[in-house]
């Protein structure tokens, strides 16, 4: 063993995926010795229409679970307490989250203040210790997750909250549930999974198991993410998109927060644009960006990308290009099959200048605010540079 | 209006018919392929005197369960409950249960799939597969049957013969 370089791996997530997975949550719930749950979902209509097959997967067990379907992105620690008064008066012993983004970060936040048995709810803070196991956690992943729903991280009312305990004991992928949201939901899912795959994969920090996760994870969206955003995939498609979201998950609690990551999630603090369109924005400046540092493997793509053939077919010295002009037409055809009116920069997408102007300020108190925020003056001004017509791909 | 409503959980009534149906005529024709079939006697043999093994689905059902009295190979009913066995089958949930005995799944592709859990010792679980493939052979149609079993035996034609009259009659009339 070498005592200079440590290796440390942990990922508490069990993950459950197939086809009919959903009807395995009560054996699963026995497992944690909790038989009376509580649902937490959206309002939105995919949300309703994968709560009904949620329902119809618990039948036969004899079950009575409690469900609160009123998470929106506004849902503060107000709403939290009420919910932790309630599942205290009525003995629910576990919370299933399903759908993904906030109603995730509720049901984690809700997780905190019940197992820490929190006098009030709207007390709770980022610096609120978590040391221990908190209560069952289960995650039902629908299209419109973003990749963190697996993490260890929160992020409720701008507070984030990380501890590895925070991250769900169980993490259910139903093919019924995954190709439930439209193709754009699956695309931008897919593509902010992507993005943080891609960081972690390239990393200077080196770790074999992480690399074994964000590799199949990489993968598994490279392969199947244009079909499943296209409809051709069906299914099968949009279930393995589902498994490299939640693997992304994992391996971004194992990891730092890269620049990627950070572009995306101050957009989406700020304006509420899903990360994973940011992410496809600026992908290839920021790995551009990693080319001319140090130290990061950028060829190390070149392999899930590709295939196992052309990797071995190919020379070394050729695999960073190779790598990065397979991201470019990935990212195209996604953004193709996304349809024509996919915005091609922050402006189009409606970021107005006066919130750029709060994106960049947020980004300049960034440590790496130098090379942020000439990226996001780019993705706001101009078209980026791998979007542009006739860009050799 | 209350922010947090009580669900209950609904009800598979055919689902859970069809599974309890099937589970209780295969656990009568085990009892009647040990009678009637060599290997499969030969199989139960080889198991302790007082050997039983429970085969249905988590949480609450059906189950069969079928075991040795005074050295015959008897179904002992759809109660596990309070019985010592060696054995169980558990498949984890009604669904899963159904897609299995519908033959849309072979046990082979279940197992692969993690939907059953075997409670036991290894060598008894694979004399109770092979037996279970037996009897499934005996009562079912040969295209059916290929669905259910991981390889169709090649027997002779008296055999299949014979013993499937021998099974379904001794499966109907209980002896």
């Amino acid at each position: 063993m070498n005592p200079e370089s440590p290796i440390s791996f942990t990922c508490l997530v069990k993950i459950n995926s197939g086809d009919r997975a959903l009807e395995n949550l009560p054996m699963e719930l026995s497992g944690f010795d909790a038989a009376r749950p509580l649902i937490i979902t959206g309002k939105d209509a995919a949300d309703r229409k994968a709560l009904r097959t949620l329902i119809r997967a618990f039948g036969d067990s004899g079950m009575t679970f409690g469900l609160f379907d009123g998470v929106t992105d506004t849902t503060d620690l107000a709403v939290i307490d009420v919910l932790k008064r309630t599942c205290l008066e009525k003995d629910y012993d576990a919370i299933i989250a399903l759908g993904g983004a906030e109603i995730v970060d509720a049901a984690k936040v809700l997780n905190v203040s019940l197992s820490l048995k929190v006098p009030d709810a709207r007390k709770i803070s980022a610096e609120t210790p978590i040391r221990g196991r908190l209560r069952p956690l289960m995650v039902v992943l629908t299209a419109g997750a973003t990749g963190l729903e697996t993490s260890s991280v929160s992020r409720f009312e701008g507070m984030v909250f990380r501890s590895e305990y925070l991250a769900p004991n169980l993490v259910v992928i139903d093919p019924r549930l995954a190709d439930m949201g439209d193709g754009k939901r699956i695309a931008e899912s897919g593509l902010a999974a992507l993005g943080r795959l891609v960081e972690a994969h390239i990393s200077t920090d080196k770790n074999p198991f992480r690399d074994a996760y964000s590799f199949t994870a990489i993968r598994l969206i490279a392969e199947n993410l244009k079909d499943a955003v296209a409809g051709h995939g069906g299914k099968k498609a949009a279930t393995a998109v589902g498994n490299g979201v939640a693997m992304s998950g994992c391996v971004f609690s194992n990891t730092g927060a890269f620049l990627l990551h950070k572009l995306g999630q101050v957009v989406y603090d700020v304006r509420r644009i899903h990360p994973g369109l940011t992410m496809s924005m600026a992908m290839l400046d920021v790995l551009d960006l990693y080319r001319r540092r140090d130290g990061h493997d950028l060829a190390a793509l070149f392999h899930p990308l590709a295939g196992d053939e052309e990797f071995a077919l190919s020379r070394p010295e050729d695999r960073v290009d190779g790598a990065l002009s397979l991201l470019r037409r990935l990212i195209a055809d996604v953004r193709d099959a996304m349809g024509k009116d996919t915005p091609r920069n922050l402006r189009e997408a409606g970021v107005p200048w006066y919130m750029m102007e709060d994106v960049l300020e947020r980004l300049e108190a960034d440590p790496d605010g130098p090379y942020l925020r000439p990226l996001a003056e780019r993705m706001w001004g101009e078209e980026p540079s791998h979007l542009k017509k006739g860009q050799p791909t | 209006m209350e922010l947090v409503r009580d669900v209950q959980a609904g009800k598979k009534p055919f689902k859970r018919a069809y599974v309890g149906i099937f589970l209780w005529f295969t656990g009568k024709a085990v009892q009647a392929a040990a009678r009637s079939d060599e290997q499969v006697k030969r199989e139960f043999d080889a198991l302790p005197d007082d050997f039983a093994f429970s085969m249905g689905c988590l949480p609450n059902g059906p189950w069969m369960v079928v075991g040795k009295e005074e050295g015959a190979v008897k179904y002992l009913g759809g109660n596990p409950e309070g019985r010592h066995q060696h054995l169980r089958l558990k498949i984890k949930n009604l669904e899963a249960a159904f897609l299995i005995l519908t033959f849309q799944e072979s046990t082979a592709m279940a197992t692969v799939r993690n939907r059953i859990i075997t409670d036991g010792e290894l060598p008894h679980a694979l004399a109770v597969m092979r037996v279970l493939d037996i009897v499934e052979v005996y009562l079912l149609p040969r295209r059916i049957a290929k669905l259910a079993v991981k390889r169709y035996p090649r027997w002779p034609l008296k055999r299949k013969l014979f013993g499937r009259f021998a099974v379904y009659t001794r499966t109907l009339l209980g002896f």
